[in-house]
Order: C-alpha cells, then structure tokens, then sequence
C-alpha cells in the first residue's frame, strides 16, 4: 500500500504504545474480565437455583439475564474490541445499523409470537402437535417436578 | 487516543486521509463482523418466535444438560458453565495479545496467542462432547431403568398401539421435549462452533506467521488486532447464546 500512497497516515501503528501506557491498558483489560466473570457467576448460580425457572420464571429475573448480558456484550464491543477507543464517526457507523436492525427484530418477533400464541391464532396442526409433546412420555420434567415439590413441602 | 485529539475532525472528509481513523482491513473486518452478527441476532430472533410459541412444551436447559466429564453426578449447566469461563479467558488472553502487539513485543504475542489457541481448542472439544450427549441421550434413569423416552405409536399392521423408546436426540425426535429445541440447539450452537473452529484456525496462521517474524518485518502487529476482533465477536456470540440456550 505504501507504494501506492506514500503520504497516506499509517493507522496500523496509531495505537501502538509504551511500557507505561500498556501497563494502564492492562490494568484496565483485567478488570473488565473480573466483572464479566463475577457477572457469569452469578447468572449461573442464580440460573441453577431459581425456583420455576426457565421460560416460565418470573420476568424479572428474564430481564435481569438479559440486561446482565447486554452489560457483557457492551464490556466486550468497548473495551475487548476497542469500539470505545475508535472515532465518534466510526463508532456509529458500527453501532447504528446494527441496532436499529436489532431492535425492530425484537420488536416484529414479540408482536408476531404474541399473536401466534392466542388460541384462536394456533394451527389445528400445532394444536395436535403441543398436545402430542405433552403426552410424550419422558422423565426429564417429572424429576424436575418432583424436586421442585419436595422443596415446597420442605418451606411449608 | 493521543492520536484522536491530534485529529481534525472539519478536515476529516476532505480526502487523504480515513475520516475514521482505522486501516482499510481493520474496518472492513468491523463491516464484516456487523453483517455476520446480524446472521445470528436473525437465527436467535427467530428461535425466540419459536419457542414463544411452544413455550409450554419447551423442555428446560437444566434437565438436558445435566453431565460433567469424568465425574458421574447431576450437575446441570456445570459443564457449559466451564465452557463460557474457558472462551471469556480465551478473549482475555487475546486482548493481552493484541496489547502486546501494540508495545512490538514478539514474545508477549507468541505466548498470549498461543493460550488463545489453546483456549479455543478446548472450547471446540467440549462442544463436541456437549453434542456428543445430547445426541447419545440417556439409557439409565427413568420409572422404567431405560432412560430415553417413549411414546405409543400406532401399528397398522396389527391394528394395536405399540410402544416406541427413543433416546437422546436428532433433527426429527428428543427424548428431552420437541424437537425444535434440538434443531434450534444444533442449528444455532454449530452455527457458533464453526465460527470458534474457523478462528481457531485463523488464530493458528497467524501464530505461525508471529512465529515468523513476518509482522515483526511489517513493523506493526495490526493483524493480531484484526483476528482479535474475530475472536471477541465469537466471545460476544457466546454470551447471547448462552443466556437464551441455557439461562432463560
């Protein structure tokens, strides 16, 4: 490339640095990586022990994952990736598209599964099927149940 | 960043320069990384719509993936648990890589690369163990001693319901619940672990090229600082799925 632009900025070495600075760098790369692990922790301690977890617990504890993870993902892209660290432009030519692309995914597919989920709204074949699934005969669930039961006999 | 302040930001636009400030590869990387990352938000959005709507039939992450290596016990979720610690400290010792390259020094990128590697490599083995258990299923356990599950079918032939055990699961049967969970499990998690297996093999060229001295003659270590970006998209992939898979 240099042959081609010899008076062309060389953003390769831009970011490069010293002992002093990567030290700095450092430090704060090995925080980052203890607050992502002590969230993981946590999330899977939670994850294992709520009761009537799963897709049928209770909302908050859906919205804490998921915010709990959006932290993560936002820890990764600023700090892991250097998004934070780029120019204000580039930033947003990065984050714009994809969250707009996102939030209306998210948007379509709450509004669209809402509705598919209304009885009036389920195919006779889906009907059937749901009603198959339930009668299949598996122990997973039942162990599940079970233990679950017998943690509620213990607290009443 | 000292190099940020230096730039003005009126000039930017004029040519001869990037009004972003980054390579040509560096950008065209982040340009790739938001379209593939759009691939998987689609593949997870549309396994929410469909697990919406089986909700009530969803089988639960912690009664599938209750097994550890070598140790014979119920622990659910122990195991991916491990998993999501190994690809976290796999990022982490890409960062210090790539921070390595920053300060020129060879032997730093040699060494935190090669953890990388490794790092990934074991991710890669446990997915694979993770598959191999789901598709196996279980043949112990269960009111009947047979593990699996079963259900009765209709026979033509002798005009009787017979009964049918299965075990573990395939993109048409899962003794775990419906099948959409295994093709959503399979679609999705090999979706990501060919993404860990290609970057693990991109990692490994260019450990060998470091190995080479090639960017120590290129006078910059950028390279590192592109296929790091890969890795950390993979790690960021990993947090999703592990939150909708195996939290929710």
């Amino acid at each position: 490339m240099s042959e081609f632009h010899d008076d062309y900025p060389h953003y390769e070495t831009m970011s490069n640095h010293d002992e002093a600075h990567g030290k700095a760098a450092r430090k704060v790369l090995w925080k980052v990586f203890w607050v992502m692990l002590f969230i993981t922790i946590f999330e899977l301690a939670i994850g294992s022990m709520a009761p009537g977890h799963g897709w049928t617990g209770a909302l908050w504890l859906k919205v804490l994952f998921i915010g709990l993870t959006v932290v993560k993902a936002a820890a990764i892209v600023l700090w892991f990736m250097h998004l934070g660290h780029e120019v204000k432009f580039f930033k947003y030519i990065i984050l714009l598209p994809y969250i707009t692309f996102i939030l209306y995914a998210i948007f379509i597919i709450l509004v669209e599964g809402v509705y598919s989920g209304y009885p009036r709204n389920v195919t006779r074949v889906d009907k059937i099927f749901i009603d198959q699934q339930k009668e299949l005969k598996n122990h997973h669930g039942e162990e599940a149940q079970q233990t679950e039961a017998t943690h509620g006999e213990e607290h009443h | 960043m000292a190099h940020v302040a230096e730039f003005d930001a009126k000039a930017a636009w004029d040519g001869g320069q990037s009004p972003f400030r980054v390579s040509y590869g560096k950008m065209m990387m982040w340009f790739f990384l938001v379209s593939d990352a759009l691939t998987f938000g689609g593949l997870l959005v549309s396994y929410g719509f469909i697990r919406h709507k089986y909700a009530e039939v969803w089988p639960k992450a912690e009664n599938v993936f209750t097994h550890f290596p070598f140790i014979e016990q119920h622990l659910p979720l122990a195991y991916v648990g491990l998993m999501t610690f190994i690809l976290i400290m796999s990022s982490v010792t890409m960062v210090l890589a790539v921070e390595a390259g920053h300060r020129m020094d060879r032997r730093g990128v040699t060494v935190w690369m090669f953890w990388t590697i490794v790092g990934g490599a074991l991710f890669v083995g446990s997915q694979a163990w993770e598959w191999y258990h789901f598709i196996t299923g279980t043949h112990v356990g269960g009111p009947e001693g047979h593990g699996g599950a079963w259900r009765n079918v209709w026979d033509p032939a002798t005009s009787k319901y017979v009964k049918e055990v299965y075990h573990g699961a395939t993109m048409a049967v899962n003794e775990y619940g419906v099948p959409q969970f295994a093709n959503y499990f399979f679609f999705i998690t090999g979706f990501h672990g060919f993404h860990v297996f290609s970057g693990v093999i991109i990692n490994l060229t260019i450990f060998l090229n470091v190995l080479k001295g090639t960017y120590e003659k290129r006078g910059h270590y950028e390279m590192i600082e592109k296929v790091g970006l890969y890795w950390h998209f993979v790690d960021l992939v990993w947090v999703f799925v592990f939150t909708f898979f195996y939290l929710l």
